[in-house]
């Protein structure tokens, strides 16, 4: 017996070394490099909770932990129901504007939700845009009071719901056409056609937009301060920062991943070992119906609604708020904010990117399959808030930049000062780290989508790896990547936490430029560059929109 | 492989670019004659006022911005790699957290000692103000009058019940507030003034102070506790109803026959490790300066902390009033007590 286990040991460690080739080793290398801000949060759980630990679990954590699951819940039910029926009335039903409709429906993602937040407050306000149009027309409406854990989920909903319609229609469009005429030919009707066959081929994307949905919902921080909702992030910062202490924060960030770490593990088991690429080759676009009458105008305003709430009435009072505070904000000074985004986002845009697609290819060349487990690891970034994730970078690059320091004014006595952190390189790494998964889910898609078969073909006929790589793998998943690099964009356009603390001097980005006015109480002063934010999301994302369509 | 070649090839010149600005000896330096400044306070007259000391120096203010808890973190990951030079608080219990964590030096400087009145600098020169405002009652000028209220201990009467508001407890401002409370009269008479004024919130703490008052002026509740200098900016809104806003509200000075107002400032600091320290004094100097002061009071709403300085028309149209002159670095050292005592009795 005893014999047994040490030949199978010896075995087992002959296969290891028998798999292990550079790739292995590369993916081991670029997760090490994502990880390790993780990794570093994760080390100082071991030094403890800080002193005020017992003192929090016994008076907030109780809310904390309310709050978040409310929003949950809330955000779930809403980015689903609308995610989803828009999602299929776009792609099953032909009416007027439905063109237009289809790619305003991803426009919220455009607005950070902080933004639509303090847009809606202009809205109910006493005083505000609400009240002035009712008094106009001489109705007093009772106030509606929108800064609570209500009103958030209302907010985050709107604003989020596209991740769950982008992938669901991508779904829709491409995939559903065949099963749905072979469901209509064995006689089921429209509803139970759509539960029967539409909605379970799409559940594996719409759980994956659902779950992007709800990252960003438990990593929002001012759209819940302003509210006055106690979530963990805002327990994060508050802990962090009110209290000083680090630790205590920590521990916090780690309950938050052990919440979105449940979320994916309950994906993964739902999805299981079903492959859900469609093999058939006859790949036919799904023929929309057209609408009559009634239904028509009923299709119009449910896919409008979501427009509605989550872009044009925020769109609309920022629009206001920039009238009325243009003179004060615009300036040369501006522009060049704006310029600066823009080449921080596209370059960090690309360089995640390029690092998903290493990884996932990499992953797949390797022949030990437990390294494609460690590898979702690396995407982990994206369930850690933005300021935790800039201190996870803080710490490990200070300590190399410390080390890099001494050891070039001992060997050339160069005085340089910090190389990574404050400068250009420590933002797009915690970028990187941060965003990876949101570049990741659209390559890993197409990817899967496209099957092993041709690059296996390609490779058989005698193209190296890099060569059916290029001619052959990325042609296939340009989708995938195109859309993976306009998220990534659009998200860091947006990012707040984590730009305010590693950006390096000089360096600002529109979304800093609003944070900061609104954070002076200057809300209607940081309309313009949110709407600038806006409006550099919409450019992106009406070509996402193409690409999907095409 | 080519393409990944020629990405890391892209990668080192990046890295390299960020070193040719870097690497330089202590000498070259010097010759960039720069100040640093880490800032919590972004204002557009801040941003006029360092455009005004460039002029003036020649000397170039680079500005790194985020909230001073963030910066203080910052700045005690970097040791004393940190090119900080400055640091720049809204509120003085920040000041002396990063004093108390090392974070400071103290400087020689008799014109900050001739510009700002002792008990609003650290006495070890660490840090010292450059603007003030205090946190006032304002009320509805309609349904209050203003003999009806005398402290902010008067709030937590039963009068009041269901008619204060005031906003989350994450606010410095709130957090300086209760630390002087617990300065002047202890934690147990802290703990009791901050339940009593829970149970009298016409509602729970959200939004920021211009809400607060927008919410007094629609009848959500009769008075609220603010900055005063958000209420000159409500005045000078671009929005009309942000100005009606503000006109109906009074203010009320409290404490006025025993300790006084409670005040919080804005201030600056020169970092431990400052690379360019003198500049960072001059810098300090200057925004002291009676030139300086009257930008802060005049587009910001702020009360000048040199003497030789009048506050603005609109802030001296308040009246003048008798401020605590509790020395500033009791609100640092009280402030996680604070913090502790708002979660105890649910201060949201």
């Amino acid at each position: 017996m005893k014999k047994d286990t040490s030949y199978s040991l010896l075995y087992k460690i002959k296969r290891f070394k028998r798999d292990i080739n550079q790739w292995s080793i590369a993916t081991l290398a670029i997760v090490f490099i994502i990880a390790f801000p993780v990794i570093t949060i994760f080390l100082k759980l071991f030094s403890g909770p800080g002193e005020t630990w017992d003192h929090i679990v016994a008076t907030l954590l109780p809310e904390y932990t309310k709050t978040s699951i409310a929003l949950i819940i809330g955000c779930s039910v809403f980015t689903l129901i609308f995610g989803v029926s828009t999602a299929w009335i776009v792609s099953r039903y032909d009416f007027p504007g439905r063109k237009m409709l289809e790619w305003l429906l991803i426009l919220p993602l455009a607005i950070p939700s902080y933004i639509t937040a303090y847009a809606y407050v202009g809205v109910f306000d006493y005083g505000g845009t609400l009240e002035l149009l009712m008094e106009s027309v001489n109705i007093t409406l009772p106030k509606i009071d929108i800064m609570n854990t209500y009103g958030l989920i209302f907010v985050l909903s709107f604003s989020l719901y596209p991740y769950v319609y982008v992938s669901a229609r991508a779904v829709f469009l491409h995939q559903a056409g065949n099963l749905i005429e072979a469901s209509k030919l064995l006689g089921a009707g429209e509803l139970k056609t759509f539960f029967k066959v539409v909605f379970p081929l799409a559940r594996p994307a719409i759980i994956g937009g659902l779950i992007l949905v709800l990252m960003e919902v438990l990593n929002d921080y001012g759209a819940a301060k302003y509210y006055g909702v106690s979530t963990f992030t805002v327990g994060i910062f508050r802990s962090w920062f009110s209290l000083e202490e680090p630790d205590t924060a920590v521990y916090l960030s780690a309950i938050l991943i052990v919440i979105i770490f449940g979320l994916i593990v309950l994906e993964r088991f739902q999805r299981r070992k079903k492959k859900y690429h469609n093999a058939s080759k006859s790949n036919r676009p799904l023929c929309r119906k057209n609408s009559k009458g009634v239904q028509k105008i009923g299709l119009i305003c449910w896919v409008g609604i979501p427009v509605f709430i989550g872009f044009l009435i925020p769109v609309a009072q920022l629009l206001y708020w920039a009238v009325l505070t243009y003179t004060d904000v615009f300036s040369v000074a501006f522009f060049y904010t704006a310029l600066q985004s823009l080449g921080i986002a596209i370059l960090s845009a690309v360089i995640t990117v390029i690092i998903a697609l290493k990884l996932i290819y990499f992953t797949r060349w390797n022949k030990i399959k437990q390294i494609n487990l460690v590898a979702k690891m690396s995407t982990l970034g994206y369930a850690i808030p933005g300021a935790v994730i800039a201190v996870g970078v803080m710490i490990p690059t200070l300590f190399i930049d410390k080390w890099l320091y001494r050891v070039l004014r001992e060997a050339f006595s160069w005085e340089v000062g910090l190389l990574i952190n404050g400068t250009i390189i420590g933002l797009i790494y915690a970028y990187a780290v941060r965003f990876l998964a949101v570049a990741y889910s659209p390559i890993e898609g197409s990817v899967s989508k496209v099957g092993e078969g041709i690059s296996e073909s390609s490779m058989m006929l005698g193209a190296g790896r890099w060569r059916t790589f290029f001619s052959i793998d990325i042609p296939l998943i340009k989708k995938g990547m195109w859309s993976a690099v306009l998220l990534v964009f659009v998200d860091i356009m947006k990012e707040l936490p984590l730009t305010l603390i590693l950006k390096p001097y000089g360096v600002t980005t529109l979304a800093v430029k609003a944070y900061e006015y609104a954070s002076d109480e200057m809300i209607a002063e940081a309309a313009l560059p949110s709407l600038c934010v806006i409006l550099t999301g919409i450019l992106p994302v009406i070509f996402l929109n193409r690409l999907i369509t095409k | 492989m080519r393409y990944l070649i020629i990405a890391f090839a892209l990668l080192v010149i990046s890295c390299k670019n960020e070193k040719s600005q870097k690497a330089e000896t202590p000498e070259q330096k010097e010759k960039v004659n720069e100040v640093n400044v880490y800032t919590h306070r972004h204002y557009e007259s801040d941003q006029k006022l360092f455009a005004l000391f460039e002029k003036e120096t020649g000397i170039k203010v680079n500005v790194v911005n985020a909230s001073a808890d963030e910066l203080i973190q910052k700045m005690t990951a970097e040791g004393e790699q940190s090119p900080a030079d400055v640091l720049i608080t809204v509120d003085a219990g920040r000041l002396v957290r990063a004093k108390q964590k090392g974070l400071l030096q103290g400087v020689e400087s008799q014109m900050l000692e001739i510009n700002i009145p002792e008990h609003l600098r650290d006495k070890d020169n660490h840090w010292f103000s450059l603007t003030k405002r205090a946190r006032v009652i304002v009320y509805a000028k309609d349904r209050v009058k203003p003999e009806a209220l005398s402290t902010y201990e008067n709030l937590t009467e039963d009068a009041w019940k269901k008619k204060v508001l005031i906003r989350s407890s994450n606010n410095i401002y709130n957090q300086s507030l209760l630390a002087s409370m617990i300065a002047h009269k202890g934690e147990e008479e802290a703990t009791k003034w901050a339940k009593g004024i829970v149970d009298n919130m016409a509602r729970t703490p959200k939004g920021n102070d211009r809400d607060q008052v927008k919410a007094v002026v629609a009848g959500e509740a009769d008075v609220a506790i603010v900055n005063t200098y958000y209420i000159g900016k409500l005045l000078n809104s671009k929005n009309p109803e942000e100005v009606t806003a503000g006109e109906g509200v009074g203010i009320f000075f409290p404490n006025q026959s025993e300790r006084g107002a409670h005040i919080n400032v804005s201030g600056a600091g020169i970092a431990k490790y400052a690379p360019n320290k003198e500049n960072g004094i001059k810098f300090i100097e200057f925004l002291s300066s009676p030139a300086a002061q009257k930008v802060f009071a005049d587009s910001n709403y702020e009360y000048p902390v040199n003497a030789s300085v009048p506050a603005s028309d609109l802030l001296q149209s308040w009246g003048t009033f008798k401020e605590d002159v509790l020395p500033l670095s009791a609100l640092g050292e009280n402030n996680k007590k604070a913090v502790l005592i708002f979660d105890t009795v649910g201060w949201k």
